[in-house]
Formats: structure tokens, sequence, C-alpha cells
């Protein structure tokens, strides 16, 4: 289901970055300040509303479609976070829920709390100075792939026509040569993800439903998707598959 | 004849094989952290222990001529010719005269031959006199002297050791700083000794069942008696002599323990100094490591990722972090990385050293502070920073920070990506992980994968299951995704292939071997 609203829980610099980033996608952002906050900064032109940990969204779910919302919890304190991110979940099941940890051990509390997506801030700051002094070339690529440097792309295309490929092993297609994308992994029917060249993916023969995840210029995964299928939506309530 | 001294000494000061040679001796005889000198030193021990050997052999047995030979002749010219490089390295002539020249012309006297000597001798002589030049000095002895007597003189190079092994340096320097209270030890078992000999001898000597006749007698019992040893070879006998031998036990007890107690309190003060001198020769003598300065919450996790495949350094003025850093098993070392002092005390060659240096203290004051300390000893390396407002963002860039780091834009960053492709960030990230089997590697192509690869179509990679994402052109820094077959392969370029690490693994292995096939 599209997203159309964004609400960020915390009135600080991780907030403003995050919609910062976020407001081409969505038509409303609202970044919710906690009562407690002394907040002097008034920052550029997004709405700006108090909330507090009494649990009574009434307003909230007035004002907004939760169904077609998304929740970036972002406060300083981890316990805070936490306790924000257990209220929201038991006052609405479907919402999605982007929380932030300052380390590992509150990122599975916030996960067991019902966020769908944890950014531990330390480990992924740490992880990207390790990969670029282990691996400076792939760090470079992937992140020119992800921060939109590149016209490069990754994809995820749904089988429709599986008779375009005539019952062939994967392993029997020359992807790069014929098609000029590259693909990863193979989603089965029941949402297992397999690397290319597995050896469970070598005896699978291309069925429709099947998901591949695949690498390439923008007409190249057209042109492919044209033949083969559609390109699938994120699947929310799934996410990280 | 003034005038050509003078000449003479500015071109053999200015003479480079003459300062090469002189330096190269200087580092093999008295520069520790030189590499050759660990041989010249072992070579020596090697010298000291053949003599001593033959001088053991030569009491009761008849040792050979050429033995002898050897030991009089060859090993004293050795140590003579040590004892005079030692001699000349310690000091220089050339300069003390140009000194005294310049000195002279600039007060606008005539140049002064005489003093210029003296200062040279006083300056020689200093040397001569010091305890380790006159220890030097007697092991050559026994070259000129075939004396019985002055055969002891060998055991002088045993003395020598001293100068070759660092440990009996660390155990003399640790002894030295209690050099007050072994004094005042001294001072106390010598009168003790003193009394007592004198005591024990005024009452025992005349005495004719008395062992004891004369003073040296006397001194040798209370000496034994004191130091707790007691033979019991040479003992008192009358009621007086052995209330004295009580004291002198008393005494003794005490001056044992008083000894013990020194020279354990000398080392737990200084075992930490101790270790941490280990631990800086070890840093000096590590070849390539990651310098991180400041550990606190990033810092953890980055040494942690980095640990598991290079050296990690840790520098940190606060003393419970560097504990901290201890205890996650890093070399961490506590001194101030924002100080142009600290580098030069732990002689870290920061050029041929270190891989990248890392400010990761939550505070931009000290990131900034160390990136310019390190940016103005060096201009070349690779420093990568944290920043924790981006306010001070441009004062990283101008203190010389080659990458910048941002946790609240990389926070942004992801969101974006979450929330606009999913699939590209949850893929790239499984492929980051360490969790899942599937790798991206990087492989550098060189000269040896060359000579049997020289296009995309030869590398066969989808034989050895893995995807080959596209090559990094070193030439022109562009990445080249998913070439065609023809596309020719260079030397630093990256193949960037995906896979499993195994087969990765294997991939690379094929990639350097197959010359050999």
């Amino acid at each position: 289901m599209k997203k159309i609203t964004a609400l960020i829980f915390g009135y600080n610099d991780y907030a403003f970055e995050i919609a910062k980033n976020i407001e081409h996608k969505y038509r409303d952002i609202c970044i919710f300040k906690l009562n407690s906050d002394e907040a002097t900064l008034q920052k550029k032109n997004y709405k700006i509303k108090n909330f507090d940990f009494s649990d009574e969204w009434d307003e909230l779910k007035n004002t907004f479609d939760m169904q077609k919302s998304i929740a970036f919890c972002v406060l300083e304190d981890d316990a805070e976070n936490i306790f924000l991110t257990i209220s929201l979940r038991s006052s609405f099941k479907d919402l999605s829920i982007i929380a932030l940890s300052k380390n590992k051990e509150s990122a599975n509390k916030l996960s067991m709390a019902g966020a769908n997506k944890v950014i531990p801030v330390v480990q992924t700051t740490a992880s990207i100075i390790a990969d670029m002094l282990k691996k400076p070339v792939v760090t470079e690529v992937l992140h020119d792939i992800l921060y939109e440097k590149s016209d490069l792309k990754i994809a995820q295309i749904q089988v429709e026509k599986d008779n375009f490929f005539d019952g062939k092993y994967p392993a029997d297609i020359e992807w790069s040569r014929e098609h000029g994308i590259i693909v990863l992994s193979i989603m089965h029917e029941d949402m297992s993800s397999e690397f290319i060249y597995s050896s469970k993916v070598q005896h699978h023969v291309i069925k429709n439903g099947d998901i591949f995840v695949v690498v390439g210029y923008e007409n190249e995964i057209k042109e492919f998707e044209k033949s083969i299928g559609s390109r699938c939506d994120v699947d929310w309530d799934n996410w990280s598959r | 004849m003034k005038r050509l001294i003078v000449d003479f000494s500015y071109s053999l000061n200015a003479s480079k094989t003459y300062q090469k040679t002189k330096h190269f001796f200087y580092n093999l005889l008295e520069n520790d952290t030189f590499q050759y000198k660990k041989y010249f030193d072992l070579f020596m021990i090697t010298l000291i222990f053949m003599s001593v050997a033959i001088l053991i052999r030569e009491v009761k047995s008849h040792v050979s001529d050429y033995l002898l030979y050897f030991n009089n002749y060859i090993i004293s010219i050795i140590f003579l010719t040590e004892y005079l490089l030692r001699l000349w390295v310690n000091s220089s002539i050339t300069e003390i005269i140009i000194k005294r020249s310049e000195y002279d012309a600039m007060l606008n006297t005539k140049f002064n031959l005489s003093i210029a000597l003296l200062d040279i001798l006083k300056v020689k002589i200093r040397y001569i006199v010091s305890a380790r030049a006159i220890i030097d000095l007697l092991a050559i002895i026994p070259f000129f002297h075939q004396l019985r007597l002055l055969r002891i003189f060998i055991l002088f190079r045993v003395f020598k050791l001293f100068r070759y092994a660092r440990s009996f340096q660390t155990f003399t320097s640790v002894l030295a700083t209690k050099k007050f209270e072994f004094i005042t030890l001294l001072m106390f078992s010598g009168i003790v000794i003193f009394v007592s000999s004198v005591l024990i001898y005024v009452m025992e000597a005349n005495n004719p069942d008395s062992p004891i006749d004369t003073l040296y007698e006397a001194v040798y019992w209370s000496i034994v008696t004191i130091s707790t040893v007691g033979y019991g070879d040479i003992t008192p006998v009358t009621d007086a002599g052995r209330f004295v031998a009580m004291l002198v036990i008393i005494a003794g007890i005490a001056v044992l323990a008083f000894t013990t107690s020194i020279v354990v309190s000398a080392f737990t003060e200084k075992l930490d100094e101790i270790k941490e001198t280990k631990i800086v020769d070890d840093v000096s003598k590590l070849k390539q490591f990651y310098l991180i300065c400041g550990y606190e919450n990033v810092a953890e996790e980055v040494a942690k990722k980095l640990l598991s495949h290079s050296n990690v350094i840790v520098l940190d003025e606060d003393v419970k972090r560097i504990e901290n850093a201890k205890k996650d098993g890093l070399i961490a070392l506590n001194y101030d990385p924002g100080s142009v002092e600290s580098y030069k005390k732990l002689r870290i060659d920061i050029d041929t050293q270190v891989k990248a240096i890392l400010c990761l203290r939550e505070s931009d004051v000290e990131n900034v502070y160390t990136a310019l300390t390190v940016r103005s000893i060096n201009k070349d390396v690779f420093i990568l920073s944290i920043l924790m407002n981006d306010i001070h963002r441009n004062k990283l860039n101008f203190a010389g920070v080659n990458e910048i780091l941002y946790a609240k834009e990389l926070v942004g960053m992801i969101a974006k990506e979450f929330v606009g492709k999913p699939v590209a960030f949850e893929v790239i990230h499984a492929l980051r992980s360490d969790y899942s089997n599937i790798d991206i590697e990087e492989i550098v192509v060189n000269e040896r994968m060359l000579e049997s690869f020289y296009c995309v179509a030869e590398l066969h990679n989808s034989k050895y299951r893995v995807v080959l994402l596209g090559i990094y052109k070193q030439k022109n820094k562009r990445f080249l995704f998913n070439p065609i077959d023809t596309t020719l392969l260079e030397q630093g370029d990256y193949l960037l292939v995906i896979g499993n690490s195994m087969f990765i693994r294997e991939f690379n292995k094929y990639l350097h071997q197959k010359i050999s096939q």
C-alpha cells in the first residue's frame, strides 16, 4: 500500500535529516515534539506538533490515515524511544515503524517492541567506516547505487510470463549477455530468497510468481520487465524480505 | 697548519660517505631500534661466552694453542675495534673544531687550536671514564698481558653482556630508582657489620677456644651471619660473643626483609612503565596498522570489525577508555593523539606504518585537533573522521580530513533508502553484513593475473559460481557495470564479484594459480 504520510517522533537533528531526505516522497511530513523537550530552534516549514507518553493517540488517528503512514521514532533517549515504539505498536497494528537506536542492545529491544526496522546508529556508522577501509571500491560502487549517484539500479521483478523462459534453469540463461542485467537472487513463492548460483536454484525451473532481484541500468531493467512480468512493490508487512 | 685542520674538519663534516659510515656505526652500536643491531649484539655475546668457556677449560686442562691465540688476540682485537669505534661515534671531533673556529671567528679573534684540542680531550675523557667504557677497556686487557692473575679480567667480558642484553639494562634502571633506599640499607648494614665484627673480635680473639683469631675472620663471620647464610664454620664460644651473634642475626632479618621489599616495590612501581616500553617497541615493529584516535562507542565497533583482518592501535588520553580498549583485546596506548610529541615518543612512522588514521572521538573539537596534528607531521596519510555537528564540517575539511562521516546525515540517507528503494537497500545490506554467506569482494588485477587473463571472457567466473558485477577501472576511476566479453583487463583494475564467500576464495585462487597449470 502506498504510504503518503511520514510521522517523525523526536525533535532533533536526526528528525530534520530524515525529513529533509524523504520530503520528496511523502505528501505530508509531521514532526512530533515531546512535551518535555525544551526546544528553541524553529526549523523550516515542517509541521510541528507536541506529544506525550499518555498513550492517547486519538488526535493522531483522526488527523492521519494510519494505514497509509510510516512512523520514525528518533528520540534521543533509547528508553523513551522503546516506550514510544511499544505505545505506537499497541495502538496501531499496521503502522510501519522505523526506529533509531544507539546500540545493538536497544536495537533488539526495539524490534521486540514492534519496530519494523531498526537503525542502530553506532553500528551503522562503524560498519560503513570499516567497509570503507576494507573494501574501498566495493563501498564506493554500492554507495553510488544506493545514493543515486550512478544510473545503476537494483530492482525486484516478478515473473508473470514463465513461457518466456521455456522451462529453463536459471543457471542456463546468459543473463548479462542476453538481457544486459545481472540477476543476484531469486525469491520463490514461499518467500525464501536464494542466491542465483546456489545449488537450490540450479534445480529450480522458473515459474510464474518467482521474483528476481536484478541489477542493471534503468532501460535494460524496463526491457526485461516488459518481457517477463512486472516490477513489484515492496511488501511493507514483510519488509525484510 | 691551523687553517689546514679547520678546512679538513669542514670537508670531513660535509662528506657524505664519512657521515654515512659514522651514522651506520652509531646505529650498529648504540641505536636499539636499528634492525641489524641485534645481530651485532648476538655476535658479541657469543664471543663473550666463548671467551669464558675457554677460561674455564683452561683451569684444569690444556687448551689448544689455536684457541688461546683466538681468545687472546682475535677476540681482543674485535673488542678493541669495538671500543675504538664507540670512542669515535660517541662525539664528533670535527664538529668541536668547527664550533670553536666559528666561535673564534665570531669574536674576531684568532682560532685557538689548543682550546679546541682541550675541548675534544674533555669530551673523550668523559666517555673513557664512564663505567661502561671502563668495563669495555678491562675486557680488552687479556690481550696485553699473559699474566695468570690478569686472566681473570676475562670475566670483565661477562660484564660487557650488560651492554648487549636489554633486560639487564631494564633491571639496573629499575633498581636505580631506589638509589636512596639502597644507600640507606648499605649504611645500616655497613655499620652493623663494622660494630659487630669489632665487638666479636674484642670478645673472642683472646679466647683460645674461639676460632676467631683475626679481624678478617671477625668481618667474615659477621657478613656470613648478617646475610642469614650462617655457614657455621666459625661460631662464637663466649657468652658475650653469642650475645653479639644474636644481635647480628636480628639485624640480619631486618636487612634481608628490607632488601627484598625494596626490589619488589621498585618493580611494582615500574611494572606499568616496563610493559608500556615493551608495547611501544612492539608497535614500532608492526608493519601496517590502523590508528584509532579516541576510543568511544563508534571506535569500539570499528575496531571490532577491523581487527579481523588487520592490526589496530588505539590512542587515547583518557585512562579509563584505554582500559576498555585493552579489555577488548586491542593494543591501546595512553598517549594524547592530539600532540606531536606522542607520535615521536611512540616512534610511529606514519608514512610506512599507518594505513589510515581514524578520528573517532565523539567531539568535533578533539577530532579537528587530532586531524590537524597529524596533518602537521604528514601530508599524505588517509584521515577519516566522524562529525558530530554539521556546522563543524568545514573545520574538519580545513584540517585536512579525507573522509568525513556524519551519523545524522547517514541516518537521513538510510531513511531515504528505506522508503525509496527498499529492495536495493536490503540487497546491499545483506551483501555487506557478515551474517549471510553471500559476499561481495574486490579482487585487484595484478601482473601475475594478466599473464593468463587479458579479457573478461577468459575469467570463466560463472564456472566458479560467482557473479562478476563489474570492473572498476583504476585509470579513469570509472565503474564498468556488466562488462562485455572483450573488455580488456589492466593492471590495478578491481574486479567486483558477488558470490558465496567460499566460491569467491576459490575463484581468487584460480585467478592467481592458472599460470602454473
